[in-house]
């Protein structure tokens, strides 16, 4: 019972957490108005505000002259420029690439990330040139300076390197609670599949091919019995074999690769996210090695809990979300956000998310009610169930799905089932139609125990009866953008054009769900796009998820094109000497105070 | 949703059912739905075979069969919370009278997986042909001995 007034109270502050998150923060006030251009060092950088353009009532959103100037410099810079050079050589082409499938076959359900994190600590200290204390995760998922250490009862295994920048060393620098202002780069590294973590023997995925031309498998057995798999040695680096070599080859797109000889490579994750935080992890690499510095610190992130019963727990950490108050700290003190998978969204869906547990009777006997029975039964109904937006015209798109079901095996004996679980998401981006579409699914909980109680004549609440209860409850705050020409947003805009790589003529005011839903409801601003480049690609979170490998130069132009976005929201030191100065405030949003 | 004509596959494994269940009186079924799958929010409108599965058991209920004549164990399926299932399990403990009953209890399990099936379809409006993504829109099923 504590658990579900709980989450009534987790509620009702998440509703109002959605009405009230877009207003900003309750932090200092904004410092005055940037300067112009560069300043010429050693002048610090004086405290920085967000650009000051009027909010924008349009899709497309008003750049201030600053961001278009520090866009311009950054790119025009000789250690960005050696960057690029760097990204566009065959060699670091090949690097993500190997990277990719090296990484992308560790298993790395959500909440069992730690075997991925491991390997990306030990890329990042071993291989990377990354410093003990500039990796600022740890194989415990303890996080420092974070007020969120668990979530759902589990340890969160993000892995985060930091770029550090200068300003923490300036004069009268700003932070909030000893934390110094930092730009967050992230893309998660957990996956949907496989459901459960394999164990320590054998932690792989393979990764299969099959000729692009051939159909796409149809059932699990079909795809088990693709023989064709990239190569790994003992130490995890990837065999240079013949299929290597046709894994490799990548093509414009889809036709092209059909027409080519291109390949399929089938294995989960590959598409979500594992493209996306390869390039991620490749910014971080070149951002060592050519020595860029920011002003404010860049954090660079994989992160843990995007999908599945992840609940965001990555994100939870690092903005120090509380999910009983629908609260954030933002403990670290992070002033932009920007999100490596997506494609431009500035709204969030929120989601409600259920496990409900269905049991036996207490004492069970023949010719009783049946706990399997009681979750088919919810199931079938929630099957029928329209959503607001297949109901009325113009409502905003919300979607259902049970995703998971499962029972206990009956005990040695016995044919009782002693319970089974059910999980269902609900997702819209307005609360209005979330709490609908959730009003129209959550009675059935019931109604289906209700049911087959009914169809034995037990009572409820009975010995004899079946009951449910909620074992988890997750929540994606959901938050409609306010300011479409906010920092994050006018950084990856700008950064796009100037790059020349990803221009959208208007934002997407579509609404997606993403790690950027935790930033965005305390009021931190933030914007996503993908980096990963492929000719084709399908099966996202099924048995069947592909890629066909794409234009490596796509991911160079796009990894330039996310660094500019840091930069000209961290600020940055040019190779002339010049400073470009931070574009966003030093003191991020939050919506309640480190205790 | 792309909808294109293709194949349907909707598959009873009855023939290997048959012979046997003309001699015994109780037995097991594995009841399996295979669908596409997909992302809960991007790929929306997709058919579930968990959905397809839950549809299936309850109209196994209403088909009438004798009391205590069957038990459905190990329901089953989809891999996340956030995913559209493209697989649903049970099992069913048959018990008859007789072979013929028997038969009966297995063709009335077959027909019922069917229409859970037939009805996951047609409430997201799919047919046979459909494909989304490349791969097949509709929910499949098989009917299998234990």
């Amino acid at each position: 019972m504590a658990e579900r007034l709980s989450n009534l109270r987790l509620l009702f502050l998440a509703s109002a957490l959605v009405l009230t998150a877009c207003g900003g923060s309750d932090n200092d006030p904004p410092p005055a108005p940037p300067p112009g251009g560069e300043v010429e060092p050693p002048a610090p950088p004086p405290p920085p505000p967000p650009p000051a353009p009027p909010p924008s009532s349009s899709n497309v959103p008003t750049i201030s002259p600053e961001v278009v100037a520090a866009a311009e410099k950054i790119t025009s810079d000789a250690q960005v420029a050696a960057v690029v050079q760097d990204l566009l050589t065959p060699e670091n082409a090949k690097g993500r690439f190997n990277q990719h499938m090296e990484l992308v076959r560790i298993a790395s359900p959500s909440r069992y990330e730690y075997r991925m994190a491991a390997e990306i600590h030990r890329r990042m200290a071993g291989e990377w040139g990354f410093s003990p204390d500039e990796v600022k995760t740890s194989a415990d998922g303890n996080l420092p300076g974070s007020d969120v250490q668990i979530v759902d009862g589990m340890p969160v295994y993000n892995a985060c390197v930091e770029i550090k920048g200068s300003y923490s060393s300036t004069p009268g620098a700003q932070s909030y609670n000893g934390q110094f202002p930092k730009v967050l780069v992230e893309s998660h590294i957990d996956v949907v599949n496989p459901e459960v973590l394999p164990p320590d023997s054998n932690p792989y995925q393979p990764i299969r091919l099959q000729p692009i031309s051939q159909p796409i498998v149809t059932l699990p057995s079909e795809l088990d019995m693709i023989a064709d798999q990239l190569a790994f040695d003992a130490g995890g680096r990837i065999v240079e074999d013949s299929n290597y070599a046709q894994a490799s080859r990548w093509f414009k797109d889809a036709n092209a690769a059909r027409d080519g000889g291109g390949v399929r490579r089938y294995v989960p994750g590959i598409g979500d996210a594992m493209g996306n935080t390869t390039g991620v992890m490749t910014l971080a690499q070149m951002m060592k090695k050519h020595n860029i510095k920011p002003v404010y610190d860049i954090w660079i992130c994989g992160t843990a809990g995007e999908e599945g019963k992840g609940n965001l727990a990555g994100m939870k950490q690092l903005y120090g979300y509380d999910q009983d108050r629908g609260t954030g700290t933002n403990p670290l003190n992070f002033v932009t956000n920007f999100g490596n998978e997506g494609g431009g969204s500035i709204n969030f869906l929120g989601s409600y998310r259920f496990e409900m547990k269905y049991k036996a009777p207490a004492t069970p006997g023949p010719n009783q009610p049946s706990a399997l029975e009681a979750m088919a039964a919810t199931v079938a109904k929630i099957a029928d169930v329209r959503t607001p937006s297949e109901l009325r015209e113009g409502a905003p798109r919300t979607t259902y799905t049970v995703g998971q079901a499962s029972c206990e095996a009956p005990a040695s004996g016995s044919t009782v089932v002693p319970s089974c679980t059910i999980l269902v998401d609900m997702r819209s981006p307005l609360t209005e139609t979330l709490d609908e579409v959730r009003a129209a699914i959550e009675p059935l909980f019931q109604a289906g125990v209700s049911d087959e109680n009914a169809r034995y004549g037990a009572a409820e609440g009975s010995a004899q009866a079946v009951t449910k209860e909620l074992v988890w409850f997750g929540l994606r705050p959901a938050h409609v953008n306010q300011d479409k020409s906010d920092i994050a947003i006018q950084a990856g805009w700008q950064a796009a054009q100037t790059v020349g790589v990803d221009k959208q003529t208007q934002l997407d005011t579509g609404a997606g769900s993403l790690n950027d839903n935790v930033p965005a409801a305390i009021g931190v601003p933030t914007y996503n796009w993908n980096l990963a480049s492929t000719a084709g690609s399908g099966g996202t979170h099924a048995f069947w998820e592909w890629s066909t490998r794409g234009n490596p130069d796509m991911e160079a132009l796009r990894i330039q094109r996310a660094m500019t976005a840091a930069l000209i929201s961290a600020g940055f030191h040019a190779a002339d000497g010049t400073v470009v100065p931070p574009l966003a405030g030093p003191i991020g949003p939050r919506t309640a105070q480190v205790q | 949703m792309k909808k294109t004509i293709g194949s349907f596959l909707c598959v009873a494994v009855l023939g290997a059912i048959g012979a046997p269940a003309l001699a015994q009186t109780s037995g097991g079924l594995v009841v399996e739905f295979q669908g596409p799958g997909g992302h809960s929010n991007g790929n929306y409108g997709r058919t579930s075979a968990l959905h397809a599965a839950g549809r299936s058991l309850i109209l196994l209920q209403k088909a009438g069969l004798p009391p205590g004549s069957y038990t459905v164990s190990a329901l089953q399926g989809g891999n996340s919370v956030n995913s559209i299932a493209s697989d649903g399990h049970y099992e069913v403990a048959l018990t008859a009278a007789d072979p013929t009953a028997y038969e009966g209890l297995v063709a009335q399990v077959t027909a019922a997986a069917k229409a859970g099936a037939d009805a996951e379809n047609a409430f997201r409006g799919v047919k046979e042909g459909d494909l989304t993504a490349g791969a097949p829109a509709t929910i499949r099923y098989t009917v299998t001995p234990k």
